[in-house]
């Protein structure tokens, strides 16, 4: 009973994963993602990446559910954070995901950058890959910036200034994007609404695109080479290390190397 | 790619494509930039963070009884409003929406003037002395006076903008910025740190009754280092 019940669900099973593979490929592409060929030495820091992304996907998450109780607006935006932070069930830890993550988001796509940076994978035909991941970098960065102000305290706010004026002097373009930042001449209402558009719609808008190149990029080169390739050159390093053998057989025997079977015989 | 085109583009398809490209392309982005650089392109616009800085917008800071006389700022606090009315406000006055603005709390530090002695040390104040016998009801000459021995200073540090604190130790005190720690004396001059200039002064003025008023704009005169850029 339980034999004929196990085989006809092994049965479903390969029968919806048949399906599915025909219709989108989509377990071939689980293998390539969860059977990467990489480097046995310091495997685990070509995680990093899916660190990465894992950091983003959360602030996605937590961003959308911070959103159910946010109020962009000056009178309100500290209150309501303050209501998110102490009476909203599991608000500490909903904001508090947002806030660690986008921290370590920061220090993970370091670490990512300098691995790509030391292990050379910049170079040809991943040099496009860098330069999405550079803009991804400055997105993330201004997403930080932007995300601070939308506390509306005095941390936020002040750090926010002094960003902003850092940004002020720079030649030629720094007072009209600190006009634009602003919404006028004072840190007030307008800067809040332009900061929280900024912060909520148009960066993650951009940042997602670029995301999905990077992903297409990375899938397109491999993470260590072309996977074929990689293939390729794992067979042509066993065939010569078959080849080794035969050579050290040859010398420790004196007489050339004719197969297994015919030395069992033998003996 | 070229070789796949069945037909090569001629000059009149190029010029056309040129032509069409340009309006489509004008007419998808020029209205939504337009929109979002709003600030940027007007500065008077409404719905905008502004504090109102025309020439008879003053606004009260304290009377100059309550500045110590010496070598101390005396902080007061103003709180500009910020003008942000979307739409009509005889509209908005009619609906009864809101008429609580926001406003932006600002500190101004005001002080007497003193002398700078060769040590670095605060000299004599500046401090008319007619003020020991009258706080009000003074004339042109002595509101003159007054106004030219007052240093009313912005708290917001010419280095990136944090609000500055007076700190005293010693008996000697100093303006000190939390941020990067630009330190200015008592008449708000440079002393040490990343400050490229003096503190900045508003824009002020004494009346009769000897109460300071101020204008949401920085004096920009004279010689404290570069003028701008500056955040209020």
């Amino acid at each position: 009973m339980i034999g004929r019940v196990r085989s006809q669900a092994l049965e479903t099973g390969k029968f919806i994963t048949d399906w599915m593979e025909h219709r989108t490929g989509i377990v071939t592409m689980m293998e390539h993602f969860l059977f990467e060929p990489v480097p046995k030495r310091g495997a685990w820091l070509y995680s990093l990446g899916s660190a990465t992304l894992f950091c983003i996907t959360l602030q996605f998450l937590t961003g959308i559910l911070l959103l159910f109780y946010y109020v962009p607006t000056t009178d309100h935006a500290w209150d309501s954070i303050y209501y998110i932070m102490n009476d909203a069930y599991f608000g500490t830890l909903i904001r508090g995901i947002h806030y660690w993550s986008a921290n370590f988001l920061l220090v993970v796509i370091g670490l990512h950058m300098a691995r790509t940076f030391f292990s050379g994978s910049y170079k040809a035909p991943r040099e496009l890959n860098w330069i999405v991941g550079v803009v991804l970098l400055l997105l993330v960065i201004v997403l930080a910036f932007t995300g601070y102000l939308l506390r509306w305290d005095q941390y936020g706010f002040w750090a926010s200034v002094v960003g902003m004026k850092i940004g002020s002097y720079s030649p030629f373009v720094g007072g009209p994007t600190i006009h634009f930042l602003l919404g006028g001449n004072v840190t007030g209402p307008a800067t809040l609404s332009r900061f929280f558009a900024i912060h909520v719609w148009l960066l993650p808008a951009a940042l997602a695109p670029f995301i999905g190149i990077h992903l297409f990029l990375l899938r397109k080169h491999g993470e260590f080479g072309s996977e074929f390739e990689y293939a390729d050159r794992l067979a042509k390093l066993h065939e010569r290390q078959r080849l080794e053998s035969y050579e050290q057989y040859e010398e420790e025997e004196g007489e050339p190397y004719t197969g297994r079977r015919d030395r069992a015989d033998r003996e | 790619m070229a070789e796949l085109q069945k037909d090569p583009l001629t000059r009149k398809d190029f010029l056309g494509f040129g032509i069409l490209g340009t309006i489509v392309g004008a007419i998808l982005t020029i209205p939504p930039a337009a929109f979002i650089l709003g600030p940027i392109i007007d500065v008077d616009v409404l719905g905008e963070s502004d504090v109102p800085s025309g020439p008879d917008d003053w606004f009260e800071v304290g009377p100059i009884s309550d500045v110590p006389e010496e070598v101390e700022p005396k902080y007061f606090k103003v709180n500009f409003p910020v003008e942000q009315i979307y739409g009509k406000r005889s509209i908005q006055e009619e609906s009864g929406t809101s008429d609580e603005s926001f406003t932006v709390p600002s500190a101004i530090w005001v002080s007497w003037k003193h002398e700078n002695l060769p040590d670095g040390r605060p000299g004599e104040s500046l401090r008319p002395s007619f003020l020991d016998r009258k706080s009000e009801g003074f004339s042109e000459s002595e509101r003159q006076e007054i106004q030219d021995a007052l240093n009313v200073l912005s708290s917001s540090c010419a280095h990136l903008g944090c609000p500055v604190r007076w700190i005293t130790r010693e008996g000697e005190g100093e303006f000190l910025c939390p941020c990067h720690g630009g330190i200015y004396n008592i008449n708000g001059e440079y002393v040490a740190g990343p400050p490229p200039r003096d503190l900045y002064s508003y824009d002020f003025e004494v009346r009769e009754d000897g109460t300071i008023y101020v204008r949401h704009q920085f004096n920009t005169g004279g010689d404290n280092g570069p003028q701008e850029p500056y955040v209020i």
